[in-house]
């Protein structure tokens, strides 16, 4: 579903994105995992359309990014860092301004509207004016709106900054619902939740690629006879630690 | 084209609830008022001098129409110069600020539709300005009575004049669009449009006591210069095309600095 190949973006002389390659299926909640400044939101935006690459492609549904934007923006639900919230109007106004935007049909971009708000819990503050909401439901807004239209496609730049803990486990049951039908990509620090909602793990440091595999291939291969269950969160963040603190030597062998 | 609309909604939506549109058309309606009393009070003045000095051919030429809303539209004209920046300025700037740049432009939605929507918002914004202008010449027709008889307002003139205002007001907006699509901050957006626009208004001074082809240049490129046309009630093809070529070449310039983020 989504296609990445040696993609690479340079800011003048900083490399933000160096030579990275992946390839998601249908259906799959991929986890993106790396430091600050790895190169995490620049590749999500990549994705989105919102940056062009300096070199490489990137292709989602079979459509490349860049040749034709407008196919992959409508098939691609994106949440970005800062959640795009218009502080002067109220959720719904916001709601119904991105779903005309995407082009919804008219007849049913009400009862949508009621269906995001109700998926990503904001519901109750519908007639409330955005730029008083908390920085939690602002980021819940975000994640509807990218919900909106019920895209194949969702690149979610941390979805879980801002909540707490008992929202976080609602987005992390909704995100768990939508694998299967929906292609998820998400990245985030925190590392619970990767285990508990991604099939696979995407490491990348300084910009690249350092492993790329299903939670249990990681377990596998960087604590080899190691016994451990998805509910005890420790080994992850020894795996993690292995492949970040590693100087980056070029992509491991996924 | 939906999608156009549902910017410019949201525009006029962002306008009204912020307080930005209400103390525009605030400050718009005290202006007009002033300049309007200005110009009944010199009026007023002229003919009561002309009864006095019992010259029938003043009293003849008096006009209301051009004496009181010819004047009032004129001063409204620089009024709108320096006020349009201050409604161009957050268009762009403040999407990107606010950061809901990225989701207009992750949005499947050719820039040139979000580039209309935002200017067709700008467009009403002007023309919302100019209907507070137009109750003035209305109150005017209210109450005073030409020879004939009738409205002692002349309905054409100042409706060429609300023209000539009109496209004034929507060259300030392009160029004020292109400015505010070219940077983050709505000061800088504001500054630099009202530095453009004040510029094309008073280029001719620079040519004062100059004669020749500098100073027709300078005259062809002045925003001042062709709206007395329209407030002497012509409506000239030269005029029309000076205000529409810079309506175009903005919406142009800003489709291109919108479609550019998509390169770099």
């Amino acid at each position: 579903m989504i296609e990445v190949s040696h993609l690479t973006k340079r800011y003048r002389d900083l490399v933000a994105v160096d030579d990275l390659s992946f390839t998601v299926g249908k259906g799959e909640v991929v986890g993106f995992l790396g430091p600050n400044g790895a190169g995490k939101s620049t590749t999500m935006r990549i994705l989105a359309g919102f940056l062009p690459a300096t070199s490489g492609s990137v292709q989602v549904a079979g459509f490349d990014v860049f040749e034709s934007p407008r196919e992959v923006k409508r098939r691609v639900g994106y949440l970005p860092e800062h959640p795009p919230v218009y502080d002067a109007l109220t959720v719904r106004a916001c709601l119904r301004f991105c779903a005309d935007l995407k082009g919804l049909p008219r007849q049913t971009i009400g009862s949508e509207i009621d269906r995001v708000a109700a998926l990503a819990g904001v519901a109750g503050v519908m007639g409330r004016v955005a730029g008083n909401l908390s920085k939690g439901f602002k980021q819940r807004l975000g994640l509807a709106q990218a919900l909106l239209g019920d895209p194949e496609v969702l690149v979610l730049d941390e979805p879980t900054v801002g909540l707490d803990p008992l929202q976080i486990r609602e987005v992390r049951d909704l995100v768990r619902s939508l694998a299967g039908r929906h292609t998820v990509i998400l990245s985030t620090h925190i590392l619970p939740e990767v285990a508990m909602t991604c099939q696979k793990v995407l490491v990348v440091n300084q910009g690249r690629l350092v492993d790329f595999d299903t939670v249990e291939g990681l377990i596998a291969r960087h604590l080899p006879g190691r016994r451990v269950t998805l509910d005890d969160i420790a080994f992850l963040e020894e795996i993690y630690g292995k492949l970040v603190t590693a100087p980056a030597a070029g992509p491991g062998p996924a | 084209m939906r999608a156009a609309l549902a910017v410019a909604r949201k525009e006029l939506l962002v306008y009204f609830t912020t307080p930005l549109a209400w103390v525009l058309l605030m400050v718009v309606a005290f202006f007009s008022a002033q300049f309007f009393n200005g110009a009944l009070d010199a009026y007023r003045f002229v003919a009561l001098r002309a009864v006095e000095l019992q010259s029938p051919q003043v009293l003849d030429r008096l006009d209301l129409t051009e004496l009181v809303v010819g004047r009032l539209l004129g001063s409204v004209a620089v009024f709108l110069v320096i006020a349009a920046p201050f409604l161009s300025m957050r268009l762009w700037a403040e999407e990107k600020r606010a950061r809901t740049f990225e989701l207009l432009m992750t949005a499947p939605v050719r820039p040139l539709q979000l580039v209309l929507g935002k200017y067709l918002a700008a467009l009403a914004m002007v023309a919302a300005c100019l209907a507070v202008v137009a109750l003035f010449p209305l109150l005017l027709s209210f109450f005073a009575r030409g020879a004939a008889g009738g409205s002692a307002v002349e309905w054409r003139t100042v409706a060429t004049g609300l023209l000539g205002l009109f496209l004034l007001g929507a060259m300030a907006m392009a160029v004020g669009m292109f400015v505010s699509a070219l940077t983050e901050s709505v000061v800088v957006a504001a500054l630099v449009s009202l530095l453009l626009l004040l510029g094309l208004w008073v280029i001719t001074i620079l040519t004062i006591g100059v004669d020749g082809p500098l100073r027709d240049l300078a005259a062809a490129l002045s925003a001042a210069e062709h709206l007395g046309g329209f407030l002497a009630g012509r409506i000239e093809l030269k005029d029309v095309v000076y205000y529409l070529s810079f309506v175009v070449l903005g919406l142009y310039l800003t489709e291109r600095a919108i479609e550019g983020r998509r390169w770099a």
